[in-house]
């Protein structure tokens, strides 16, 4: 159906003149026309960081935190299996300085038995030493030994440093006065510690030099161990042990315990069968 | 190098093509804004009602899919837009199909005058003034049909009615009209 237009009509509707919208209208509604498609039509690079920007930064996050952990675990696995064995002496020869006697019946576990004794004088040593130290360096040949100190603490891997030093600026845990009968035989153990710096060959390692290099992790978990127990243990269990290191006929032991229980709690009352 | 079609700029607007809109925009503003202006008689109205009608296509380019023509959806937005203007303001006066089709009957046929003919901006100022008088719906038809070029089936369409009605409209309004420029045959 097509009705045709009245062309004279049609004409004369023409020669009207045109009626206009005014300026500003136009030019609000293409003013408004531009901003929408402004929008829409961003570069794609905007609209891409847009979406993409948070995923991708916590992605980037996750990514470094576990790369990072992981070259820390690497770091500890390659230490630990430098020398595994070595590090095992190692840690017992920290835990029992004066006293090797773990298979003995009534004993408690090395790490159970005398965990106090060797963290002040790791500290101390830290202290000397300098956190940037290498994993393969010693402090002995620079002293270490000639103050009295146990000479295997410096070989800790910076984390462990960094933990320590945490470890010390807490309230004194464990006596800082290192026992004069034990440190001739750290200063036999840690004697060794030299050879690996002169003559890394694996085969020149002797046990105490590889525990020395390898004992790092390791050692810095069993000290955090002695000393969180040592944190944990109560003078009344820390006088039952005194007692049974009397006992045992420890004179020396005990005498070393009774003043470290004593520096450590110097308003507690001993029992009359201790003063 | 062909012309763009109306459908095509608003696609490539709907695309963020800011261009194609101007374009199209320039292309349809002065028979929209006529045809609103000659329906409502009120230039600040007429504007109102071309801004709004313009800021709906705008806001439906993301929407705009090809149908029917561009120009019989953007007429069908001005009638629905003048529908609530109408509304609001009470003017509700579209004849219904079978008004105008009882009222068409009646008129008589009408030549438009020789002196008419000659003076063309008189022919123009009655013309303006008889369109003036038309019933709404009439002067919509006619309106469409001058300033969209739409076919009747798309006056129809734009304007929601059956093409009876819309072709009704549209002989009505042009009888009225011819009656108020001329002598009667």
């Amino acid at each position: 159906m097509i009705e045709r237009r009245d062309d004279e009509l049609s004409r004369i509707y023409r020669d009207a003149e045109g009626p206009r919208p005014a300026q500003r209208v136009d030019d609000n509604i293409l003013a408004a026309s531009q901003r929408v498609a402004g929008a829409r039509g961003r570069p794609a690079g905007i609209r891409f960081a847009r979406r993409w920007g948070t995923p991708v930064a916590l992605a980037a996050t996750v990514l470094v935190t576990f790369t990072l952990a992981l070259m820390v675990f690497e770091r500890q696995s390659g230490l630990e299996a430098t020398a595994p064995e070595a590090r095992r002496t190692d840690r017992q020869a920290k835990v029992l300085p004066a006293e090797p006697r773990a298979d003995q019946p009534g004993t408690p576990s090395p790490l159970v038995l005398r965990p106090i004794a060797p963290a002040p004088p790791i500290s101390q040593a830290l202290q000397r030493d300098p956190v940037g130290q290498g994993p393969g360096e010693s402090t002995v040949s620079r002293g270490g030994l000639g103050t009295g100190q146990p000479a295997f603490v410096p070989e800790v891997p910076r984390a462990s440093v960094v933990f320590r030093k945490r470890e010390e600026a807490k309230p004194a845990l464990a006596p800082p006065v290192a026992d004069a009968q034990s440190a001739p035989e750290l200063r036999q153990q840690a004697r060794p510690m030299q050879a690996p710096a002169a003559a890394p060959a694996a085969g020149a390692l002797s046990e105490s030099g590889a525990t020395l290099q390898g004992s790092g992790v390791t050692a810095a978990i069993a000290d955090r161990l002695a000393v969180s127990e040592a944190k944990e243990r109560t003078p009344e269990k820390w006088l039952e042990d005194i007692r049974k290191l009397r006992t045992e006929g420890k004179a020396t032991e005990v005498e070393r315990e009774l003043a470290e229980f004593r520096k450590r709690y110097p308003d507690y009352i001993l029992p009359e069968d201790l003063r | 190098m062909r012309e763009a079609s109306d459908e095509e700029l608003m696609l490539r607007y709907g695309k963020g093509d800011a261009a194609a809109f101007e374009a199209l925009y320039r292309r349809h503003r002065l028979p929209l804004y006529r045809f609103l202006l000659r329906q409502v008689g009120n230039k600040d109205t007429a504007e109102e009602l071309f801004q709004d009608l313009w800021m709906r296509v705008v806001n439906s380019r993301g929407r705009y899919e090809v149908r029917a023509k561009f120009t019989s959806w953007v007429y069908a937005i001005a009638h629905n837009r003048l529908m609530d203007f109408y509304r609001a303001n009470g003017r509700a006066s579209f004849l219904s199909h079978e008004e105008s089709e009882s009222v068409l009957e009646d008129l008589p046929a009408v030549e438009i005058a020789a002196d008419l003919r000659l003076d063309r901006k008189r022919a123009v100022e009655r013309l303006l003034a008889a369109l003036g008088e038309l019933p709404d719906a009439q002067r919509e038809a006619f309106l469409l049909q001058q300033e969209s070029e739409l076919s009747v089936e798309e006056i129809a369409a734009a304007t929601g009615v059956g093409p009876e009605t819309a072709k009704s409209r549209l002989r009505y309004a042009v009888a009225k009209l011819r009656a108020s420029l001329g002598k009667k045959s």
